[in-house]
Order: structure tokens, then sequence, then C-alpha cells
């Protein structure tokens, strides 16, 4: 199973602060979002990504602690075991 | 006025050892606003030995919601000798001293600091200050918006960096919402994790809490 986990604005959203999914073949941390939205049946995903499907620069997502932008970005694959964060951070002080 | 009697009630709590490693002890409070002028009043009260702070702003009346160390005589004066002014008016034995400059790539942090508190209100200038912290040095990074806010600590050579868990991030548009209990809330969590960290205690060391006001929810994410 994969470890969805929600903070912050994401979990108010969506009313949850956790989700497993099974691991699918071959699937990225974009393609898990978009089955992650068809599971719950709530859009989040406006919050995530633009228009293009590019990552929205205020929101992090992290796979086993590492950032994706460190990674492949929307690429980066999945596995079994695999712990998702999505974690829009405070700004100001 | 003998330290046993004015730290009578936190010596209670933490006994004459530990209230003698806090006097002992020196911390850059990066940003005295919304966050860095609650922590440095806890702090002095609590009776550190040595504050630096850092800042270059002055004040204004949008600061007055939350900033408690300034008031509406203050608008317009450099924060940081009316910072100064008040927390030397709180504890006299606190040491003060201030950088009054734009934390950026060229900042540099004075040699006698090994513990610092985030408290600034923007990605760049946090990415900055880490860049310029000395291995082995612990970084406590607070930061909020609205009824969200997050306290994390990391240390310098051990930890992930700051800039490599908030990438990408981009400062929101405009003026960020934050509230006089908001701030104060965060504040108070930056400095409890401070003092542990004096203490040799860090309690969120490589774990994001994450605080939501709105529904009083706390959270913890490993990084």
């Amino acid at each position: 199973m994969i470890k969805i986990q929600f903070y912050s604005l994401i979990r108010l959203l969506l009313k949850q602060e956790k989700l497993e999914l099974p691991a699918h073949d071959n699937e990225n941390v974009g393609q898990l979002l978009q089955r992650l939205q068809q599971q719950i049946k709530t859009p989040f995903l406006h919050k995530l990504l633009d228009e293009d499907g590019e990552p929205i620069l205020g929101t992090i997502i992290m796979v086993n602690r590492r950032n994706i932008h460190h990674l492949e970005k929307l690429a980066t694959p999945i596995q079994d075991s695999d712990v998702v964060a999505l974690f829009p951070p405070g700004a100001g002080g | 006025m003998s330290a046993t009697k004015r730290y009578n009630r936190q010596i209670l709590h933490w006994g004459d050892e530990r209230q003698q490693q806090l006097g002992a002890a020196t911390v850059l409070v990066a940003g005295i606003g919304g966050l860095g002028a609650t922590v440095s009043e806890l702090l002095t009260r609590a009776g550190i030995g040595k504050l630096y702070l850092a800042d270059d702003g002055r004040i204004d009346w949008p600061d007055l919601n939350r900033q408690l160390l300034y008031n509406e005589s203050d608008i317009g004066h450099p924060k940081l000798g009316i910072a100064r002014q008040r927390l030397q008016q709180i504890n006299s034995n606190v040491k003060v001293e201030l950088l009054p400059q734009r934390i950026n790539h060229s900042f540099q942090i004075p040699a006698d600091i090994s513990i610092i508190a985030d408290c600034l209100d923007n990605f760049t200038s946090r990415f900055d200050l880490e860049a310029a912290l000395a291995t082995g040095s612990f970084l406590i990074h607070g930061g909020i918006e609205g009824n969200q806010g997050q306290v994390l600590t990391l240390q310098k050579g051990k930890s992930q960096l700051l800039a490599e868990i908030f990438a990408g991030t981009q400062q929101p548009a405009g003026e960020i919402p934050v509230t006089g209990a908001g701030a104060t809330l965060l504040a108070s969590y930056i400095v409890n994790e401070v003092i542990n960290t004096i203490f040799g205690q860090p309690q969120l060391l490589n774990r994001l809490l994450i605080i939501s006001l709105s529904d009083l929810h706390l959270s913890f994410l490993e990084v």
C-alpha cells in the first residue's frame, strides 16, 4: 500500500489526515494524485497543479521525506510502501 | 534581584542547572516581527544570556496587531532600537546585540551563535540565513499564514536543508494574513523548542510540527 498524508489546508479541504491506496505498477506521483482525486471524489488537484498540470509553487509534495523537486517531480516513480506527503507551508513570520 | 527569586516559577519547573544553561546561552532571532518580537520577549523574560536580533525594518501600523514589543509611539522607528530598549526594560541582565541588516546572500552570522530562531517572513531570506549557518548549528524554523503554521528544527550538516525541504516554494503575492493570536501561539512553540534545544533535547529535530488554529489540530511530518 501507498500511504498518503495530508497537512494543513489540504487536510482541511479533504477532511482527513491520511489515506492508503494499493500500489500500481509503473505509476508516478502525478498519476497517483489523479487516482487519489478519483478515489476521494473531492476536487483538490487545482490546489496542487496549474492548468498545464505542473506543480503550483505553494504546496510541497514529498516522497519518503524528499521533496519531489529534488527527485523527478511529478514523474517520480511510486512503489509499494512509499509515503507521500502534501503540505502547503506558511510563508509569513 | 537574585536569579533564584526572579526565575522562581520556572526554576520550580526545570531546576537551577537548566536555568544556568539558559543564562549561558546565545540565540540569534532573525526577523523581529510577528514571530520574532514575541520570541525575543519570551527568551528575555526566561533569562537567556545573550540575544542577537536581526532585522532591517521600521515599525508600521499593520505591525501593531501582533508585534508585541511595539506601540503607536514607535511608528516609523527602526524595529531593532525599540526592541532592544523594551527588552532591556524587561530584563537588564540579558545582553542584546543588533544586526540591523537585510538577511540576504551576504549575511554573516557571528561566531558565538549556534542556535538560530528563523522568524523571517519570506523563503528567500530563510534560505540565505540557512546558508550562512556554521555546521552543527541548530535552526529552529517558524512560519505562519492565516490559520496555519509550522515549526521545525534542523541541524546544519546532519539534517536536510530547509532549502531542500521547501524547494520550489514560492512566496505568496501580496501581504500574508497573520493574526495576533496566531503569531503569538506560533512564537510560543518556537521558544519552547529553542529552550528544548538549549537543554540538549530538541523535540522537533527533523520533524515538522504543523499547527492548525482553525480546528486546533496538531500533526507531524518527518523530514
